[in-house]
């Protein structure tokens, strides 16, 4: 017994010994040592042309308190800035105005100003993947100008910009008309020599004054071959969601039977399936959408829960999912850019005929030829079954 | 160099053992005498072997035919009951013995028929040995000596003032029985006894120490307790050399399993119902004269978490606070380290908002992590044991000014951070929910730390891993430490982390050769 006891005191001793030695490795850092980074702008200097990297720090002490009496401007924030030759270099310039070393760990965002995006992201996001403390799980973004003036807008239920930003990226669901991106997902598809990549757009442009200016998503920016290519606005978007099977949510407008008004559609569900196929060297991609709705509002009299009604405005709801659909390849036709991930959809069923295709693939995307089939149905009519107005046939 | 140590240790306990044994040898000093027939040279043997001590009385009285019997009694003033030896000694003895006087078969100079006819008290001893009578005269009883006679009766009408039995102060329950252990092991078995109405319940005594002579009792139940286990505890009691007992702890570190280990692997408790309860799975108990506190062997980690309550309340409650135990003790012994880990080491795995806030707090705090919690640590030690041992009008001021004085004005004053406050009050109030177990996790608490404070998750996990093996090795009376869950017996689950019905728990798990009756 008191052997065995003796060796594990000394097995004991020893793991404290060893991990002492280990300590300098894993190296501890306080907390009030960290300057917490929860967002970060990549932009050019203006004059020199060099990476501008804004950092937006938190004000640790400044967080708590309410705005006025926390000294400074009241914000929770600190915007810091500095240029360097690379991305890196500029973060490490950083530390000359901040004194403590950026903890990058909690980086939310990375913004893009729209002159590097358009010049090709390639060289500025090679640092952002291989930094170990970068989180994949960051959203990216690109700024309709400068990424540093997008950080600048403060918001007003959010303390801290970036989380704002961030949290208006993931919030697509509700409208479908955006769609969140980060870090991990836009590199493999810039990695993939098939699909384009594609990042949510910002802008301040809307804005009550000057100081107060607001943050808005505008779209998606479509990126190929790393370069910025084009724009897709709000319904584009969501012709690409349809597809590719994300649209959780949002609102369509439907014309109603009679013609006096809408019927609004709330989108509940909507799944998707893609299937290629190639006949006679022609591509062909069957889509195929199911969607579920509920009538949320209607601006007309009619009443709209019949099943006749009903028939109509699904066959309608599906003629404007198509319509969506369509325009969105349109777009990325002339783009050349595969936004729909075709590409490698092609690539896992033919993965012969791929070897072939690959090279090609920006001249054959044009030409790839689609069915759509669309199945809508709308499931509930919510609190209402009839329109607040006089019944027509009880007159 | 390993080897070295390990023969070093082993040499210096070898040396240590002889030591004690030699001890034990010079100790028998009592002499195996027998009585001699003279009763005045017996008077002068037992003064002599008493040192004249003050509180003894010896007092002669003549009795029997025309009072030619000479006879004394002996005894110690402060043990005996007087009261009880004027009436039922002295009287029958002096005056019953004269409506004996015609009577011929009656011999007033033997022992035994005047034990037989003339003292009507039921525990009595003949003793023929000096060493005998000294030893029974020291623990209470009235020596009765006649001249003539080589034997001498030893009357126990000890007077004793037990405590009344009472609800034990560190046991209480909500519901189930509110009497605890006493002082007077003879109480304490009764207790027992009371609850248990068959003759299966095995009470042995034994007597430990060479100066306290305390009466140690085993007890057991015979059909369920494992006969290899009663040998066993029986070996080891009788291999204590002690002085004295004073408490029930000075046996359970004589002979429990692992004295290195920080878990303790024998349990006590107050409480009758507790001890019957565990003596009903196959263990058995021990109880010492002078002390409430019974232990029970052999002792597994769970029990640790297992409340008497468990059993008298509804199973859904007693499932959720057998869970709210087990957390409690693992954030006692990992809060503070496991906070120091993450906010020195791993500062990406707390959420964003957290940090921040987490930030905030510590912005004015001029110490490392590590160091603040220590601090906090040890005011916290501190302030236990002051309030333990202070009356308790006291103790409630100490606490005040613990909680006013160190809490919130150390924060305000930013040496200490207000999540640290939390963190450690937390795993204050933690370690006092699984009692069994506090003293482990206060030991274990501050060893995490220092892993945290040395190389963070890693270092903790570490530590885990070897508290894991450490429990995993150990033994009590032959019970591997964690079981059920290792090894792992099913059917022992059933009353681990939830409570099933009590209808479904009809095995005897201790015991495995025992009868399954239950």
């Amino acid at each position: 017994m008191g052997k065995k006891t003796s060796k594990t005191i000394i097995v004991l001793i020893l793991c404290i010994c060893v991990l002492s030695a280990l300590s300098g490795c894993l190296g501890g850092r306080e907390i009030n040592d960290l300057e917490i980074v929860i967002g970060m702008g990549v932009d050019k200097d203006k004059d020199t042309g060099r990476i501008l990297i804004t950092a937006q720090v938190v004000k640790e002490a400044a967080v708590g308190r309410s705005s006025g009496n926390g000294g400074g401007d009241g914000k929770a924030f600190w915007n810091v800035s500095s240029t360097g030759n690379s991305v890196f270099d500029a973060i490490r310039q950083i530390t000359h105005k901040t004194g403590n070393r950026l903890f990058v760990s909690h980086n939310h965002v990375v913004i893009f100003g729209k002159e590097v995006a358009a010049e090709g992201l390639q060289k500025y996001i090679d640092f952002f993947l291989r930094a170990h403390e970068m989180r994949p799980t960051a959203m990216i973004l690109v700024a309709e100008g400068r990424a540093a003036d997008v950080m600048d807008a403060k918001p007003e239920t959010e303390k801290f910009p970036a989380m704002n930003i961030s949290k208006l990226a993931k919030s697509y669901g509700f409208t479908s008309h955006i769609y969140k991106v980060n870090m991990k997902d836009f590199a493999s598809n810039l990695m993939s020599p098939a699909s384009a990549a594609l990042a949510p757009l910002v802008d301040t442009s809307h804005g009550r004054d000057k100081e107060s200016r607001d943050i808005n998503v505008s779209g998606m920016a479509v990126f190929k071959n790393g370069e910025m290519v084009g724009i897709l606005n709000h319904d584009e978007v969501r012709g690409l969601l349809w597809v590719i099977g994300e649209v959780k949510s949002g609102v369509l407008f439907v014309t109603s039977p009679g013609g006096q008004g809408n019927a609004v559609l709330e989108i509940i569900k909507a799944k998707s399936r893609v299937t290629p196929e190639i006949k006679d060297g022609k591509i062909i991609m069957h889509i195929e959408v199911k969607e579920e709705s509920s009538l949320s509002e209607q601006t007309t009299a009619e009443n709209l829960a019949t099943d006749e009604a009903f028939e109509k405005l699904q066959k309608a709801t599906e003629e404007i999912i198509r319509h969506e659909i369509l325009a969105t390849f349109e777009k990325s036709r002339e783009l050349k850019a595969d936004i729909f991930g075709f590409g490698e959809m092609l690539h896992k069923k033919y993965s012969k005929e791929w070897k072939d295709i690959k090279d090609n693939w920006d001249e054959i995307y044009p030409t790839v030829e689609l069915d759509i089939a669309i199945e809508s149905k709308i499931m509930k009519t919510d609190l209402l079954k009839k329109p607040a107005s006089p019944d027509e046939k009880e007159k | 160099m390993f080897r070295y140590i390990f023969k070093k240790t082993r040499s210096s306990s070898l040396k240590k053992e002889n030591n004690h044994k030699l001890q034990g040898v010079g100790q028998g000093n009592v002499c195996n005498v027998p009585l001699s027939s003279d009763l005045c040279k017996n008077l002068e043997t037992i003064k002599g072997i008493l040192h004249d001590s003050s509180d003894v009385t010896v007092h002669e009285f003549n009795f029997g035919h025309d009072r030619r019997s000479r006879g004394a009694l002996v005894f110690i003033n402060s043990l005996a009951d007087k009261n009880e030896i004027q009436k039922n000694i002295l009287q029958p003895l002096m005056f019953g013995s004269l409506l004996l006087s015609n009577d011929a078969d009656m011999d007033f100079n033997s022992i035994e028929s005047i034990r037989k006819n003339l003292v009507p008290i039921a525990d009595t001893l003949i003793v023929a040995l000096l060493s005998d009578l000294v030893g029974n005269l020291l623990a209470g009883a009235v020596i009765l000596l006649i001249d003539g006679s080589k034997e001498a009766l030893a009357v126990r009408v000890g007077k004793g003032e037990p405590r009344a039995v009472d609800e034990p102060a560190t046991e209480a329950v909500v519901r189930g029985p509110r009497e605890g252990f006493i002082e007077d092991v003879n109480v304490n078995i009764a207790l027992i006894r009371r609850k248990i109405k068959v003759p299966d319940l095995c009470v042995e005594k034994l007597v430990i120490g060479e100066k306290s002579k305390t009466d140690v009792y085993i007890i057991y139940f015979k059909s369920v307790a494992a006969p290899e286990l009663v040998e066993e505890i029986r070996r080891r009691l009788n291999s204590i050399k002690i002085d004295a007992v004073l408490e029930s702890g000075y046996i359970e570190q004589f002979i429990e399993d692992n004295h290195w280990s920080i878990f303790p692997t024998i349990s006590n408790t107050e409480k009758p119902d507790k001890v019957v309860a565990k003596m009903l799975e196959g263990r058995a108990a021990i109880l010492v004269d002078g002390t409430p506190f019974a232990l029970v062997a052999p002792m597994v980690f769970i029990e640790s978490f297992q409340s008497v309550e468990d059993y008298y309340s509804r199973l859904f409650l007693a499932s959720v606070m057998r869970f709210v135990r087990i957390l409690s003790y693992i954030i006692s012994a990992l809060g503070p380290a496991i906070y120091v880990a993450l906010t020195v080491f791993h500062q990406e795995l707390i959420p964003t908002m957290l940090l921040i806030s987490i930030a905030e707090g510590r912005e004015r705090v001029p110490f490392p992590a590590i160091l603040e919690a220590s601090l906090m640590l040890f005011v916290f030690d501190i302030l236990r044991e002051a309030g333990v041992r202070l009356p308790k009008p006291v103790g409630q001021t100490v606490g005040i000014v613990g909680a006013i004085v160190l809490g919130e004005a150390s924060v305000q004053a930013g040496l200490i951070s207000p999540i640290m406050v939390i963190v450690v009050s937390t795993t204050a109030i933690a370690s006092f929910a699984v009692p069994a177990q506090t003293d482990s996790g206060t030991i274990l608490r501050y060893i995490y730390l220092a892993l945290a404070g040395i190389a963070g998750g890693f270092g903790v996990i570490m530590g885990l891993l070897v508290t894991l093996v450490h429990l995993a090795s150990l033994r009590s009376f032959g019970t591997p430490y964690l079981w059920p869950v290792a090894p792992l017996n099913l059917s022992g689950l059933k009353d681990t982390f939830i409570r099933m019905p009590l209808w479904t728990m009809s095995k005897r798990l201790y015991n495995e050769k025992g009868s399954d009756s239950g």
